[in-house]
């Protein structure tokens, strides 16, 4: 049988299908590459469904989409609670410890994450106009996202943090002291994030680099390394300034936001 | 087979310069050539939003305008193609890109009316991509030679580097008193910028939240836009403030001491362009002194 592959998440499909089963993108739209190789995220159509597990999540809107996952027995999501728009009141509610206390406070996250338990439905939005993004992870997959931008993973997503390493890139690097790390095992997983305007994700080849707005990084591939690029610009006032902005190298997935808090000159 | 049209059969409605009309958008200014004018009744024209992945081209360089909510201008420089921009626009680049910086006058100035100390240039070959920090349109002002245009400040994106750039005290404000302290208020900010193309044509980019109206003024007609509404403007339409105090039935209904509306007065000739967000005005108060301002009691 004829099957079409998603753009987006690679996920195959049954002809006919207008809308990806697993990421929800539509399958009947070119994909929007810019010539120099980003592609923008799917704009999902509003009132998209999608499956993990064996629940559904359904995109609503389009300004500041809300996520609304019908959560199947034995299913669950976590998310960071201001996230959450609503929920049924017997929707059973958990917290996932993620560790690391003093660090998390000093870092500004959440000691908790909360988790929604099925049966039940849970709703998600964020504060600004943006784009949710649909990642589908494969066992094995290691993704890295800025804090605070995920709005919700599934349970067979391992959750931990990973510390940004060196000052430079903590003190000028914009997206602060760690970034959320999301890890699939032996089953398949579901990340949605927020990103705020709009969002794009480049490949990078082995060793190929790019420069990137600090405020502007969303997500990568754990391969992708980041660092901290100075760049020094002179002004006639006070001598000069310096602008900081993240060096990306691949192999892997870089994501991108259009609008973003401008943390990098001093 | 159908021929092209000749080169200059098609004048853009939005951005007045001439090309074949083929490919579905303006070279010059991305605006879709197959879409219908719309014109509300009073005679302000709608900027249509440019089309996602549409290209502009400037120089031998092209900029691609790509996203809804937030474009981003990605522009892929030629060797010989060089832009200017305020760095906090930026949001990547090829790492081959060379920078430098433009120089400002007035450091001082600029530091005290919250503008942009650094302007940046970016040298060709290679991309780099700017978008700004709220929802809204990228517009695209192509600049003939000898045009020049005003543009309220920071709605400026990126422009190509035959535009000239320079900046003046917007020389709009009024005073109020607050006890024995006299508050100083600027509507449309301190500064302007004011950009105007040189040898060959220029490219402005602007960011503008909202939609954007534009409309030509003919000689004389005035008319009244809330102040931070204004994007941009020919530089030969003139502006002043205009006070309006409103009359009530009663004498406490009244506003007979205090403004209740501050509006930018904008006179022709010449073509405007004004934003559907603006800042909410502040309360005017009892006005003292103004830079040139007319009222009306009613």
């Amino acid at each position: 049988m004829d099957r079409i592959e998603c753009q987006w998440c690679k996920a195959q499909n049954e002809t006919g299908r207008t809308n990806c089963t697993t990421c929800g993108a539509p399958l009947d739209k070119k994909d929007l590459v810019t010539d120099s190789g980003w592609a923008e995220a799917p704009r999902l159509r509003d009132m998209t469904e999608f499956r993990f597990s064996s629940s559904t999540c359904q995109i609503e809107g389009e300004i500041v989409p809300v996520a609304e996952i019908a959560l199947a027995q034995g299913d669950s999501v976590f998310f960071e609670h201001h996230v959450m728009l609503w929920k049924e009141p017997q929707v059973p509610m958990s917290a996932l410890n993620t560790g690391g206390g003093m660090k998390r406070t000093l870092g500004g996250m959440p000691h908790i994450l909360s988790v929604a338990h099925g049966p039940g439905r849970v709703a998600f939005s964020r504060d600004a106009t943006g784009e949710v993004v649909v990642l589908p992870l494969h066992p094995s997959m290691e993704i890295d996202l800025r804090e605070h931008a995920f709005l919700a993973g599934t349970h067979s997503l391992t959750y931990s943090f990973v510390r940004i390493k060196g000052l430079a890139n903590v003190l000028h690097g914009g997206g602060g002291m760690y970034m959320d790390r999301f890890v699939t095992q032996n089953e398949p997983g579901l990340l949605l994030l927020h990103g705020y305007g709009n969002v794009f994700q480049k490949t990078l080849q082995h060793g190929e680099k790019i420069l990137v707005e600090p405020g502007g990084f969303l997500y990568k591939d754990s391969s992708v390394t980041m660092n901290v690029y100075k760049q020094n610009v002179k002004t006639g006032l006070m001598g000069g300034h310096s602008m900081y902005l993240a060096e990306m190298a691949g192999p892997g997935r870089v994501g991108i936001q259009s609008m973003y808090v401008h943390h990098g000159s001093e | 087979m159908t021929m092209p049209p000749p080169q200059g059969a098609y004048t853009c409605p939005y951005c007045r310069m001439a090309s074949d009309g083929g490919g579905g958008t303006c070279p010059h200014c991305g605006a879709p050539v197959d879409v219908r004018l719309k014109v509300s009744d009073s005679g302000w024209i709608e900027q249509p939003p440019i089309r996602d992945m549409a290209h502009i081209r400037f120089g031998r360089s092209t900029c691609q305008v790509s996203g809804m909510y937030v474009p981003v201008a990605e522009m892929a420089l030629h060797d010989d193609d060089s832009v200017y921009f305020s760095h906090h626009v930026l949001l990547h680049t090829d790492p081959n890109i060379r920078f430098g910086n433009l120089p400002l006058k007035g450091g001082w100035k600029r530091m005290r009316a919250g503008m942009p100390l650094i302007m940046m240039t970016a040298q060709g070959p290679g991309h780099i991509a700017f978008s700004a920090d709220e929802p809204g349109e990228t517009l695209a002002v192509p600049l003939a030679p000898g045009r020049a245009v005003d543009v309220v400040e920071h709605r400026f994106l990126v422009a190509t580097a035959n535009v000239n750039y320079n900046w003046q005290q917007s020389n709009l404000w009024f005073t109020t008193q607050d006890g024995d302290d006299e508050e100083w208020h600027y509507p449309l900010g301190k500064t302007l910028d004011q950009f105007a193309a040189t040898g060959g044509n220029g490219l402005l980019l602007l960011h503008a939240p909202g939609n954007t109206f534009i409309r030509d003024l003919a000689p004389g007609q005035r008319i009244l836009v809330q102040p931070g509404g204004l994007i941009w403007k020919d530089t030969s339409v003139r502006m002043f403030l205009h006070f309006e105090y409103p009359h009530g039935r009663y004498w406490f209904s009244s506003a007979r001491y205090q403004a209740k509306s501050t509006w930018l007065t904008l006179q022709g000739p010449g073509r405007i362009a004004v934003g559907s967000v603006f800042e909410r005005p502040e309360g005017s108060g009892s006005v003292r002194r103004t830079s040139g301002a007319t009222t009306q009691q009613w």
